[in-house]
């Protein structure tokens, strides 16, 4: 099974022939890019149907490393290890790569860049499909970071916009916040269990209860960075200037799922600890409800879709809290598919609509109906109506809170569901009914069209499978319980009509200003993000502002006292210095430097500038050196 | 020594030094700057001749000597490309490749 090792390989090989090639080469080398991940897809495909129908207890079932260092005593590996949790986040991770570089086709086929962009989608495939087959931590952090080196560049992808370039800044350094938090917890992993390896830590070290909340602490942190929990939530939304199928597979698919999968490997030391589990679920359910909140008030069709992806992110990391690996994968996998399926609908509605302000958008239905009907299941998954994925892995998550006996935790959750299901509602009646804002709305491409079918089929049906995935990951699978179906049911149904009573009915202009004058604190609240970005602008970035001001105070009365200080001291004394200067020393120095410009002027004959002659001069000196060692030697 | 004895070390040396010698020479004499790099190659190939001749009756298993020899051409090889480009770029600026043209660094 030496083939598992080259599914990440490929994307990595396509995109060290597309870097070094010319800008003009590249743009018509995207083929190559494309070939790399459908050929990821099928080898990952047969890998996860080798390890079909699963069970094993989780136990991995191909496992190779080499090591490239070792520390102390500690060897470092690159390894690749096929369990049932790696072949389920491969086959996610190239069929939605393989979906959104098909898609990019049609999207970006006028960018003078297209080929830098796939240059990075390949090096993005590759490192997150590196990080799904890591057997070691260490290896999982550098995928990590190479994931949020192509999640900047694809962010800052059209650079020449001021938007872009702050946004993937903004990114970058946010993610970093967790990417701290993720190395010290590598630090400590390192010195308490003394290995990286996934067996060690995970299995065979026995971890007092300190040091497991300290490593699964710091790992969650990194988690949420990248996965943008609350509070380090705030790239998330900004980083949709990127081109927007990149923002399909990055930034609601996958990377952003890292943090999830960090999680759900660490989990059996996040069980050690307890404490842990319950900061992750507290943090999940904040996100849930904030995300979902803020989902609600935005006007950019994209930004809606980020918050919901920061949302949806909290449910997972709900699960995982409550202990439910499965539920919270299997959100993760159907959550993949219906958000990139949203992303790529939200692309094709943003070409035909030449705005991605829903307020100027409306009557797409009639105009574009595959767009219309992929777009529609994926909201109705996302909303998570019966039958479609999203309902299964919902009312899992439902489940698992209420078997556990987190009930206050479980009606957040469910109010966070009813959330989702408002702005589901808002965003499709707006986008999709009414008056036609623009003439000349057509349907996309068929490149564009046919991935955004697979993944609507997908989302459609692959709910059905939910016990078998349970049973795939080596836990007991089972049908939902009717009255929690019923209840999240009918928590989104509500949602829904209440979207629709709002929205839907176009009975006149929407207008907000009757919610805006009864409850002004709330509207202003959440149109202004809930306050983060002026939290972190007035205390973090203006915050350096004063403090680099305190010091730079505090350098020209102190610091700057004590130099000058020292500096008039020290001057009166050299005035003595000086005279004994003046006549003893620069007599010497002067009486030295004439000497030497005397001989110079003899000596700069041989520098007659004939490079031939310095050549016969080295030439004559060697052979004198010769017959010195000749003479010496006899 | 007569002609049907087979060839010893000390003439491969000699046969490196008269080499050598009239590169030296050339390097030394020549106007051009093309006709000075090639008696550096010249005096360059008297070294690898040595190299491999000295290995061969010393040392025959190791082949080292050989193996540098092909490492010093490549190195020579590459060092004469710039060489030339060198002497290009001179002839662009100057129309000339003669020697004795260049003397900015006199003294």
């Amino acid at each position: 099974m030496g083939y598992v090792a080259a599914i990440a390989l490929l994307p990595a090989i396509a995109f060290a022939i597309l870097v070094p090639m010319s800008n003009r080469v590249r743009n018509k080398a995207v083929p190559v890019s494309v070939a790399a991940v459908v050929i990821s897809l099928a080898l990952s495909l047969l890998a996860f149907a080798q390890v079909w129908p699963g069970g094993h207890g989780g136990e991995a079932v191909y496992h190779a490393s080499v090591t490239f260092a070792t520390l102390g005593s500690v060897d470092l590996g690159v390894g690749v290890l096929l369990d049932p949790i790696s072949a389920v986040m491969l086959v996610v991770v190239t069929l939605v790569g393989t979906a959104v570089q098909v898609y990019s086709l049609g999207y970006m086929h006028r960018d003078a860049r297209i080929g830098w962009y796939y240059a990075v989608l390949s090096l993005f495939t590759a490192a997150m499909l590196m990080l799904v087959l890591s057997d070691n931590f260490l290896q999982l952090y550098m995928a990590w970071e190479v994931m949020g080196l192509c999640s900047y560049l694809l962010i800052g992808f059209w650079h020449e916009q001021v938007a872009p370039r702050k946004a993937s800044l903004k990114a970058f350094l946010t993610t970093r916040v967790g990417d701290v938090g993720f190395a010290l917890g590598l630090a400590v992993m390192y010195k308490t269990a003394g290995s990286f390896d996934f067996q060690v830590v995970l299995h065979d070290f026995a971890w007092a209860p300190a040091a497991a909340t300290t490593v699964s602490l710091l790992l969650l942190f990194g988690a949420m960075g990248k996965s943008a929990q609350v509070p380090l939530h705030v790239w998330l939304p900004d980083a949709m200037a990127g081109p927007t199928p990149a923002s399909a597979l990055i930034h609601a698919a996958t990377m952003v799922a890292a943090g999830v999968f960090l999680v759900a490997r660490a989990l059996p030391i996040f069980e050690v600890s307890g404490v842990a589990l319950t900061v992750t679920m507290i943090v999940g359910v904040t996100t849930a409800l904030v995300g979902g909140l803020l989902a609600a008030v935005q006007h950019d069709i994209k930004k809606v879709l980020a918050y919901s992806t920061i949302s949806q992110l909290g449910y997972m990391f709900v699960a995982l809290g409550a202990g439910g690996l499965v539920a919270g994968m299997y959100h993760l996998v159907t959550h993949a598919f219906f958000k990139s399926l949203l992303f790529l609908g939200a692309g094709v509605i943003i070409h035909a609509a030449h705005t991605q302000d829903m307020r100027e958008m409306g009557g797409l239905a009639k105009k574009m109906p595959v767009t219309t009907v992929t777009f529609t299941i994926g909201s109705l998954a996302l909303a998570g109506v019966f039958p479609f994925s999203g309902f299964w892995s919902k009312d899992e998550i439902l489940t698992i809170l209420w078997h556990e006996g987190h009930y206050v935790v479980f009606a957040l959750a469910l109010a966070a569901a009813f959330v989702t299901a408002v702005y589901v509602a808002r965003l499709w009646f707006r986008v999709f009914t009414g008056p036609t804002q623009s003439a000349e709305l057509k349907e996309a491409h068929v490149e564009m069209l046919i991935p955004m079918g697979v993944l609507a089929a997908i989302s459609a049906f692959i709910g059905f499978g939910s016990p078998y995935f349970a049973q795939f990951l080596g836990h007991e699978g089972e049908w939902p319980a009717a009255a929690i179906a019923l209840t999240s049911m009918s928590v989104a149904g509500i949602g829904l009509a209440l979207g629709w009573w709002v929205y839907g009915r176009r009975t006149k202009v929407i207008n907000t200003r009757p919610f805006k004058q009864r409850a002004g604190f709330v509207y202003d609240a959440l149109t202004l993000k809930l306050y983060f970005d002026l939290t972190y602008d007035y205390f973090i970035v203006r915050g350096y502002g004063r403090l680099a001001e305190m010091l730079s105070g505090f350098d020209r009365v102190v610091v700057d006292g004590i130099v000058n200080g020292a500096g008039a001291v020290w001057r009166s004394g050299t005035e003595v210095g000086s005279l004994i200067d003046t006549y003893v020393i620069d007599g010497a120095v002067n009486g030295t430097a004439s000497l030497i410009k005397a001989a110079g002027a003899k000596v700069r004959r041989i520098e007659t500038g004939h490079i031939q002659a310095y050549q016969g001069l080295m030439v004559a000196a060697l052979v004198l050196l010769m017959l010195w060692f000749v003479v010496k030697g006899a | 020594m007569t002609l049907l004895q087979p060839v010893g070390l000390l003439s491969f040396m000699a046969l490196s030094a008269v080499l050598f010698s009239l590169g030296l020479y050339g390097a030394l004499s020549r106007k051009s700057a093309v006709m000075v790099l090639m008696s550096l190659e010249l005096m360059a190939n008297a070294i690898n001749i040595n190299l491999v001749a000295i290995s061969r009756f010393s040392a025959p298993a190791e082949l080292t000597g050989q193996i540098f020899a092909v490492f010093s051409m490549v190195v020579s090889a590459a060092e004469i490309g710039l060489g030339l480009a060198l002497v290009i770029a001179l002839y662009r600026q100057r129309k000339t490749v003669e020697i004795d043209s260049m003397q900015e660094l006199k003294g």
